[in-house]
């Protein structure tokens, strides 16, 4: 089964919209709830990194009965350096993002410690696409 | 609908079927999608419902009723005890005084009176301890509201273990009451105490507690059926006053009021009031987007109690009589904790231990199957079927929604053509959606 949703940058207060639809399916298939809770976490964090620094993206989620794959794709500045993205508490938010309570640097790091798999590909200028894996077992 | 085994619940709320129109107002208002339209009447399914009782606001009819226990019940015993909410003092008009309210419901027969909100002391110390030891359970959610326990039980089932497994004060005034008459030598049997209620949720939470022990209240009064009797002695009498033998405090009195209770407690608190409201902060918490170290109070009402669907006062004007009792209160207390010597620390940490709550269990409603595989197919087959659905919510099938509907023809329990603009013969009516809604057809 499939779930594909648009994300558009910059817009903060329709964020979660994605992640509450995958939560809701998760709920009707049983999934436990601790699964539950580190996916929608993880799925939320990546909708926020679009809105906060992309122009736009799309979120794609297959469900199994093994395992839940997701890939965001966006685009946008992509991210120079990964390996400080993914560093806690490094953050290239404007400070107009900070202000609204977001860009404290944790929201790649926070996706990586609740998936099982984890994928990040970025060209500057151009986009960044991320891709992640939970196995339900 | 298929009721699964081991899960029955006893819900206040009933159908009179012999009133029921089967006008669908209530489907529509079920934050549950509890309620389905068979035969033309109104079914109430069991395992969905939370005893919120936002069906009996809007029946048009009051077809839909809380069933009360028989107040001739009174009778069986010798002690009689009459467990008074605050808001039921609300109900009344501003200068109907408290000692008047206690001196009529004496006339009617109760013995003794006492009001819920004595238990609130011991349970804010109770609190404070459980939130101490339970840090790995933040955020913590008020277990006051029944309404609001069951919707976590059957909604949001990864949140029973936020919700504080700690009884309400209803129950530690009745244990309270119950341990203080049985020590003076009085036996049980002969004790009977009744509980004044102003919702369907606390009748469900009395009658079946969310662990299977009894409650030890022998009987639920509905608030407006003692305001009546009330109502009529003071217009027809002129009630002595009796001598008020209470050590609340205006915090007691505040409790069930929004934000009453939230405010007791250090940190980051929340109150939230109206059920949707609580549904969309649920939704919140659930997604790890709410920081609280503090208390997050949730009552299904809108202004919490006062607003409970028995209530006959208007619910702005109870919570302002409220808010004024309380302050009178704390004017006659003076910074004095209360008017009564409190009971003995033995006594307190004997009705502490029987306070507690071992297991809160989820049972989700929202889970198609227990295999994963077969619920997997289940929700492709409800996708497709919404797809092809008119999306207008109309509840001509019965059904709330059409999602509901899809639903339901997944699970077996109806059919396509219960859509009237999906069976056969209703093409004209497909013209009608086209012309009002620019609706085309989805499936053909």
């Amino acid at each position: 089964m499939e779930l594909n949703f648009k994300i558009e940058g910059g817009n903060f207060s329709g964020a979660g919209s994605a992640s509450s639809e995958v939560k809701k399916t998760l709920k009707q298939l049983g999934v436990d709830a601790s699964q539950i809770k580190r996916i929608v976490i993880a799925l939320y964090e990546a909708e926020i990194n679009v809105v906060a620094h992309a122009y736009r993206g799309q979120i794609g989620v297959k469900i199994s009965a093994d395992k839940i794959f997701a890939r965001i794709e966006d685009e946008g500045p992509g991210i120079a350096d990964i390996s400080k993205a993914m560093q806690e508490g490094y953050s290239t938010a404007s400070s107009k993002v900070r202000e609204m309570g977001f860009g404290a640097g944790m929201g790649l790091p926070n996706i990586k410690s609740n998936v099982d798999e984890f994928d990040i590909q970025s060209v500057v200028d151009k986009g960044t696409v991320l891709e992640m894996t939970f196995y339900l077992a | 609908m298929e009721e699964p085994k081991g899960t029955y619940f006893y819900h206040a709320l009933k159908v009179d079927h012999d009133i029921c129109v089967g006008c669908t107002h209530c489907l529509q208002a079920c934050p549950t999608e509890a309620i389905r339209i068979k035969k033309g009447k109104a079914v109430l399914y069991a395992n969905k419902c939370v005893d919120c009782g936002e069906c009996f606001r809007v029946c048009p009819v009051r077809a839909i009723y809380i069933k009360q226990d028989d107040f001739a019940e009174l009778g069986k015993y010798k002690y009689r005890i009459a467990l008074v909410p605050a808001v039921f003092i609300s109900q009344f008009a501003e200068n109907v005084r408290t000692s008047q309210v206690y001196a009529c419901l004496k006339k009617l027969g109760f013995t003794h009176i006492y009001e819920v909100e004595h238990g609130v002391g011991v349970l804010i110390e109770l609190m404070n301890n459980y939130m101490r030891k339970n840090q790995d359970r933040k955020p913590f959610i008020s277990g006051y509201c029944p309404a609001v326990v069951r919707l976590i039980q059957v909604r949001f089932p990864s949140l029973v273990q936020n919700i504080i497994h700690l009884k309400a004060p209803l129950d530690v005034a009745s244990i309270t009451i119950l341990e203080r008459l049985t020590d003076a030598g009085i036996s049980k049997d002969e004790i009977g105490i009744f509980y004044i209620t102003p919702c369907a949720a606390k009748i469900a939470a009395v009658k079946s507690p969310v662990e299977n022990v009894s409650s030890s209240i022998n009987g639920v009064i509905n608030i407006d059926f003692l305001y009546n009797k009330v109502q009529q002695m003071l217009a027809k009498e002129n009630t002595p006053a009796e001598p008020i033998n209470h050590s609340l405090s205006g915090r007691d009195i505040l409790w069930s009021t929004s934000g009453g209770e939230a405010q007791n407690f250090a940190g980051n608190s929340f109150a939230v009031d109206g059920i949707r409201n609580v549904i969309g902060f649920l939704e919140r918490i659930e997604n790890d987007e709410i920081e609280s170290d503090g208390i997050i109070e949730m009552r299904v009402c809108n202004q919490s109690c006062a607003g409970g669907v028995l209530n006959p006062n208007n619910r702005f004007v109870a919570v302002n009589k409220q808010k004024r009792r309380a302050e009178s209160l704390d004017n006659q207390l003076d910074g004095r904790s209360c008017f009564l010597p409190v009971f003995s620390q033995d006594f307190n940490n004997r009705v502490k231990e029987l306070m507690t709550i071992d297991e809160i269990k989820p049972r989700s409603i929202l889970k198609l199957d227990d295999n994963l595989q077969k619920a997997l197919k289940m929700v492709e087959s409800i996708n497709k079927t919404k797809a092809i659905l008119p999306g207008i919510d109309c509840g001509a099938c019965g059904a709330p929604t059409c999602s509901a509907l899809a639903e339901d023809i997944t699970r077996g329990n109806a059919e396509i053509e219960d859509c009237i603009f999906m069976s056969a013969e209703c093409d004209k009516s497909k013209e009608t959606l086209g012309r009002i809604w620019n609706y085309k057809n989805k499936n053909k």
